[in-house]
Parts: C-alpha cells; sequence; structure tokens
C-alpha cells in the first residue's frame, strides 16, 4: 500500500507536464461548471429581488375576488384599510402600504396603448417598494398633483417625455367613463422589465378621487423584513384575518394574504420551466467537463498499456494495478479540482461584484426573467463542494475504464501494445 | 523446475488460426542456463511467455515447483511471478517514471521487505550489474545496454527461482550484447539461478549451456554442451 502511493506519487510529480495537462483540463471543466451555476443562480435570485422590490412587495392583501380576477383589476372588489385590519398587519411587524391598481389606456398623439396604473402613497410606498430609485429622468411623485410616473419603455412607445401631457381613459369603481389630464413628471428605468414596458404611476389621492374611491384600495402591499420564505408569515397573516368580523367594509373574512411567490407566479411558472433549462445547462457543460477529464486521462492511461502489462509481469495482482492508477487519478483530481474552484471562486467573485452587461445584446428583450441587462453571479457554496468531489470521484471513475480493460487483456497483450 | 508437457498454442487472427507451438515437450532443471533458439516467428516468445504465466496454453501442461499451472487463478499466478520468476524483455520495458534504483527496489517493495533490506539488496545488485553510480539516472537517461541491466538487476534482485529472458540482446551492440550475457552467465553460477532466454543470434547461442531449437512451432533439435 505505502509503496503504490508513494509510486502515484512519484508519476504526478514527475510527469509534471501530463498531470498539469491533466490537471488544467479537469480545472477548466470545474471552473466553468461552478460559472455558469453562479450566473444561472444569480439570475433567478435578481429576478426574485425585482420582483419583490418593484412588482409584489413581500405579499399583498386583496379582495377574493380581486384577486381572482387580477387580469381585469376589478375596482369594485376594493376595500377600506379599516382600524383593526392595520392593527393585525402592523402587529405582525410589517410595514405596509396602500395602492389602487386599474387598467387604462393611454393616449398620445398617434394611438392608444394599453397600461397598468397605479395610485400610490408617494411617502408610503418607499416604506416597502423601490421604485423612487429607479427615477432616471425628472422628478418623483407629489401628493394632489395629476401627475404620473412612467416606464422608459412606455414612454418611448408613446412618444413622451418629461413635460408632455398624456391623457388617460379608464372606468371608475361605478362604472362610468373617466378621462384624466397627466403631466409626465419623471421617467424609471427599473431592472424589472415588466415596470418599464407598461406600468404608470400616479398619486393615490389622485387616483381616488378620479375613481370614485372613497377611501378604498384594491391592495395593501407588505414589507417583510425578511421575505426569502413568506409562506409561514403570510399563513399566519392570513389566519388573523380569518378571524375578524367585517365591520364597515366587507371585513377581513374577504380578504386574502398571497405572497410574492403567488403574485409572481407568471414569474415563478417560467423560473420553474427555467430551472428545468437551468438544469440542461449545466448538465451540459457537466459532461463537457466530464469529457475532457475523461480525454487526457484515458489517453494518458492507454499510453501505458505496457506498464501495466509490466507491473502485471512482476506480480501486482489486478486489485493492486488498479489501486495504483486510482491513487494517482484521483491525485490529479485532486489537484484539478483544487485549481478548479480557486479559479470558479474567482469568476463567482467577479461576477457578483462586477456581473457581465449583456444590454447590447438582449436589449429590452423579455424573457420572463425580471432582469436587466446586467447579469450578476450569486455564490453558491454547496456547487463547490459537489464540483470538488465530483472532480475527484470522476478523475477515478474514469481511470477505471483502461484499467479495467488493460487488466481483461492477457499480460503479453498489454506488453505487446507498448508502441 | 520447469516441466513442459505437449504444450500447443493457437492464435486466432480473425477466421485463420495461427498454431504458434504445436506440442512443446521440455524439462528445465534447477540452475540451467538454457537458449531457446529459432527463426523469427518459430515461437520462441510464445513459449517463454506460457512459462512465465504471461499467456494461457490452448493445449498441454506446464508445471513450475511440480504444480500445474492451469489450475491457479489469477491472484495465485500474480503471487507466482511475483515470488518465482523474474522477466527480462526485448525493450526492456522499465518504468520511465521511476529510477534505477527504484525501477529495481520496485519488485522488493512487492514482496513487502523491510526498507534496509530492500536498501541494501538493491544497492549491492546495481553494483553487480555494473551501474553502481546510475542508480539516480531515469531510463531516458540510460544508454540501451544501461537500461537492460536494469532490467536484469530488476529480474535477479529479488533472487527469483527462474528468469525468463525473451531476446535481451536483440536491441544492442553485439559488445554490448556480451557483456549481458556474460553477465547473466555470471550471475546464473553464482546465484544458482536458473535462466531461460531466447535469441537467434549465433552468438548468444555459444554461451548456452543447453541449446532447444525451435522450427514452426515444434523442437527440432537440442543440444548439450558441458561448461
Ligand atoms: N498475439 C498474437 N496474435 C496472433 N499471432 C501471434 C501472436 N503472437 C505471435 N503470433 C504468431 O505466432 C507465431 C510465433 O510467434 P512468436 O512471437 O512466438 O515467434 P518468435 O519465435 O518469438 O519470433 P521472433 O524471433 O520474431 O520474436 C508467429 O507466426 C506469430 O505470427
Ligand atoms: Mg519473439
Amino acid at each position: 500500500m505505502k509503496f503504490l502511493l508513494a509510486l502515484a506519487w512519484k508519476n504526478l510529480s514527475r510527469h509534471r507536464k501530463r498531470t498539469i495537462i491533466t490537471a488544467i483540463a479537469i480545472a477548466t471543466g470545474i471552473a466553468m461548471y461552478i460559472w455558469v451555476d453562479s450566473m444561472l443562480l444569480g439570475l433567478e435570485k435578481e429576478s426574485e429581488r425585482n420582483l419583490v422590490w418593484y412588482e409584489t412587495a413581500s405579499a399583498k392583501i386583496m379582495e377574493k375576488d380581486f384577486w381572482k380576477n387580477i387580469d381585469y383589476l376589478p375596482l369594485k372588489n376594493s376595500f377600506i384599510p379599516e382600524k383593526d385590519l392595520i392593527g393585525a398587519v402592523e402587529d405582525s411587524g410589517f410595514t405596509w402600504t396602500p395602492r389602487i391598481s386599474f387598467l387604462v389606456e393611454m393616449y398620445d398623439s398617434e394611438g392608444s396603448l394599453p397600461v397598468k396604473m397605479i395610485g400610490i402613497d408617494p411617502k408610503r410606498d418607499e416604506s416597502v417598494f423601490r421604485l423612487k430609485e429607479t427615477l432616471s429622468r425628472g422628478k418623483y411623485l407629489e401628493k394632489g398633483k395629476d401627475e404620473v410616473l412612467i416606464g422608459k419603455n412606455l414612454a418611448r412607445d408613446l412618444h413622451v417625455d418629461v413635460g408632455d401631457v398624456v391623457i388617460v381613459k379608464t372606468r371608475s369603481r361605478l362604472g362610468a367613463f373617466q378621462t384624466m389630464d397627466l403631466l409626465v413628471t419623471g421617467i424609471m428605468d427599473c431592472p424589472n422589465p415588466q415596470i418599464n414596458n407598461g406600468v404608470a404611476f400616479i398619486p393615490i389621492d389622485v387616483a381616488n378621487r378620479a375613481l370614485r374611491m372613497e377611501g378604498r384600495v384594491t391592495e395593501m402591499a407588505l414589507h417583510f423584513p425578511e421575505w426569502k420564505s413568506p409562506e409561514k408569515k403570510v399563513a399566519e397573516l392570513q389566519r388573523k384575518l380569518s378571524g375578524m368580523q367585517g365591520t364597515e367594509s366587507p371585513g377581513g373574512k374577504n380578504l386574502v394574504v398571497e405572497s410574492w411567490r403567488e403574485l409572481g407566479k407568471d414569474y415563478v411558472a417560467i423560473a420553474e420551466g427555467k430551472r428545468g433549462a437551468t438544469k440542461i445547462i449545466l448538465f451540459l457543460i457537466f459532461i463537457i467537463a466530464a469529457v475532457g477529464i475523461s480525454n487526457t486521462m484515458l489517453m494518458a492511461l492507454y499510453e501505458r498499456m505496457g506498464e501495466i502489462g509490466m507491473m502485471r509481469a512482476m506480480g501486482m495482482n489486478d486489485r493492486e494495478v488498479k489501486l495504483s492508477f486510482l491513487l494517482e487519478a484521483g491525485g490529479i483530481g485532486f489537484i484539478g479540482s483544487l485549481i478548479g474552484i480557486a479559479l470558479g471562486a474567482v469568476l463567482s467573485f467577479y461576477m457578483v461584484n462586477y456581473g457581465i452587461d449583456f444590454t447590447g445584446m438582449i436589449g429590452d428583450m423579455d424573457v420572463g426573467y425580471r432582469t436587466s441587462g446586467l447579469m450578476r453571479g450569486a455564490w453558491d457554496l454547496k456547487v463547490f463542494v459537489v464540483a470538488f468531489v465530483f472532480g475527484i470521484v470522476a478523475s477515478m471513475l474514469v481511470a477505471l475504464v483502461p484499467t479495467s480493460r488493460a487488466l481483461k487483456m492477457e499480460i503479453t497483450e498489454c506488453l505487446r501494445s507498448e508502441l | 523446475m520447469v516441466r513442459v508437457v505437449d504444450v500447443k498454442k493457437d492464435y486466432h487472427v480473425g477466421k485463420t488460426v495461427v498454431n504458434a507451438l504445436r506440442g512443446v515437450t521440455l524439462e528445465v532443471k534447477e540452475g540451467e542456463f538454457i537458449s531457446i533458439a529459432g527463426p523469427s516467428g518459430s515461437g520462441k516468445t510464445t513459449l517463454l511467455n506460457l512459462i512465465g504465466c504471461l499467456d494461457k496454453a490452448t493445449e498441454g501442461e506446464i508445471f513450475i515447483d511440480d504444480e500445474a499451472v492451469a489450475e491457479k487463478n489469477k491472484k495465485e499466478l500474480a503471487l507466482l511471478r511475483r515470488r518465482k520468476l523474474g522477466f527480462v524483455f526485448q525493450s526492456f520495458n522499465l518504468i520511465p517514471v521511476l529510477t534505477a534504483y527504484e525501477n529495481v527496489s520496485f519488485s522488493l517493495s512487492l514482496l513487502g521487505l523491510s526498507d534496509r533490506e530492500i536498501r541494501d539488496r538493491t544497492m549491492k545488485i546495481l553494483e553487480e550489474v555494473g551501474l553502481g553510480g546510475l542508480e539516480r539516472r531515469f531510463p531516458a537517461e540510460l544508454s540501451g545496454g544501461q537500461q537492460q541491466r536494469v532490467a536484469i538487476a530488476r529480474a535477479l534482485v529479488k533472487e527469483p527461482e527462474l528468469v525468463l529472458a525473451d531476446e535481451p540482446t536483440a536491441n544492442l551492440d553485439s559488445k554490448t550484447g556480451k557483456d549481458i550475457l556474460e553477465l547473466m552467465a555470471g550471475l546464473n553460477e553464482k546465484h544458482e539461478i536458473t535462466f531461460i532466454f531466447s535469441t537467434h543470434d549465433p552468438m548468444v547461442m555459444d554461451f548456452a549451456r543447453r541449446l532447444v531449437l525451435l522450427h514452426d512451432g515444434r523442437i527440432v533439435e537440442e543440444k548439450s554442451r558441458e561448461a
């Protein structure tokens, strides 16, 4: 055993070129795997963040029927944020902001576009969303003013800019047609393409007046200090609300709490589908890495049939021959994996801190992910461990193939295959 | 020591069958220095490989120390080679990453001897084959003759009962070849190790005390010569 270890070590240290080339092949595969994984994970994480920061908040309280018909945003299914409701939310330690979401037709000189319009409380909204930070031109909304904030792609499609007036046509809560003249006060450039492409914001009191809401809102957007796993908090809050009897408003019984996962279902569904695609991409990378590893290893090993023949002629049994090559391959795998995860760490670090800007390449293409063109990575420590172990195990498995083949051959054949 | 009884060996190449050995019977006694000669393709290598348990006979039996080789499994054969047999090949077959010293000591490591014993025996045999001072060189840094000496040292260091040498001098010039043969003959006398070597070089045959002439897979002539 000791001399087998020594032999493996000598093979590694004295065949330095071969060792290095093989190790580099392994390292490249592993680094690539870590890198792509970091990118894909980063994409998913950033998507989720952009969903929560700009679109869904951590969770929302809505009327049951409003949620059921969320595609139409029916204003009649609205509610007044009563004291007991607010109390229940704030007692749970969540901050909240009221919103009125409704559909409008927005006109410019040439035509119109359907737009989702949201009435927000300019002050309160900041405690839940981060819209204000996305303002790229102009200024933010002010209470009581007939102003609108729109995403940059929508502004482009409507050919409007800061200072222009847009005409908006909609129906009030009671069903009457209503038009509003709104001054474009600011343009947003939001990392969430959904916001950029088709959403406009106005002060909530303006919406309240124009839509005859009489203090009603369509949703209360909630901010959880820790939003990654909202399910438990949502369930708890839902229980509280269901226990509340309605006073003046329809009451807690008709209200539902939905987490961002539910609210962003289209994203989550896409993400789920993409997770399948992600797995395929990672699997392909995995195969490339494995082929790279096996190629170099196999080449190195097939060259050594004669050596195996000699070892056998000298009286080493199959187990010993196998072990000596496994040790050597494991050693190469170890070196390669070590270099690979170091390289992977460097790449991940770059991706996490700087990222790669794909804006020029994909532009404003909406691929379902809520991200802009700047692709950031994320640390995935699990994958480092997995890749490291994989590098070693795969190398050893690969070495097993030609070694087993050589051991099945007659010794004379092994000896003769030395060229 | 070695008994070969009516051994036949066929090789299958595609559909054709090559009868490399067509019934060879031979007895080799302890301490013999015997040469197997014959033209190319006569079956010399085949015979040596069968005696060395590197390949299996198609028919017939081979006994080493009165034990039938055919009845042993792979592992037992490996053990037999490790303990009793030494090989020298035409192409030396040294392990390239090991130094001369390490190539030789390797066969002792397999026997599980103490470090000290391995060292002493390795240095002694290297001295004996005339490689004193070259033990740290790698095979690629040695001449053909020197490499073959390492191979001989490797075969002999474990003091095997039998050394099988397949054309040990074929890749060497005649002067070096003669030196190697003298070395082998000397070691044969001194250590009483049995040597079987093959050759088709008449100069080499002269060294043998017993000559077995193969032709077309059969023994056609045997000559003995008193030293
Ligand atoms: N692995 C093999 N497959 C097929 N035929 C073989 C094989 N090995 C040897 N032979 C054939 O068996 C016969 C004997 O070969 P062998 O190598 O024993 O001869 P040899 O006396 O050693 O020849 P040489 O002096 O050229 O080394 C030859 O006809 C050869 O072609
Ligand atoms: Mg031959």
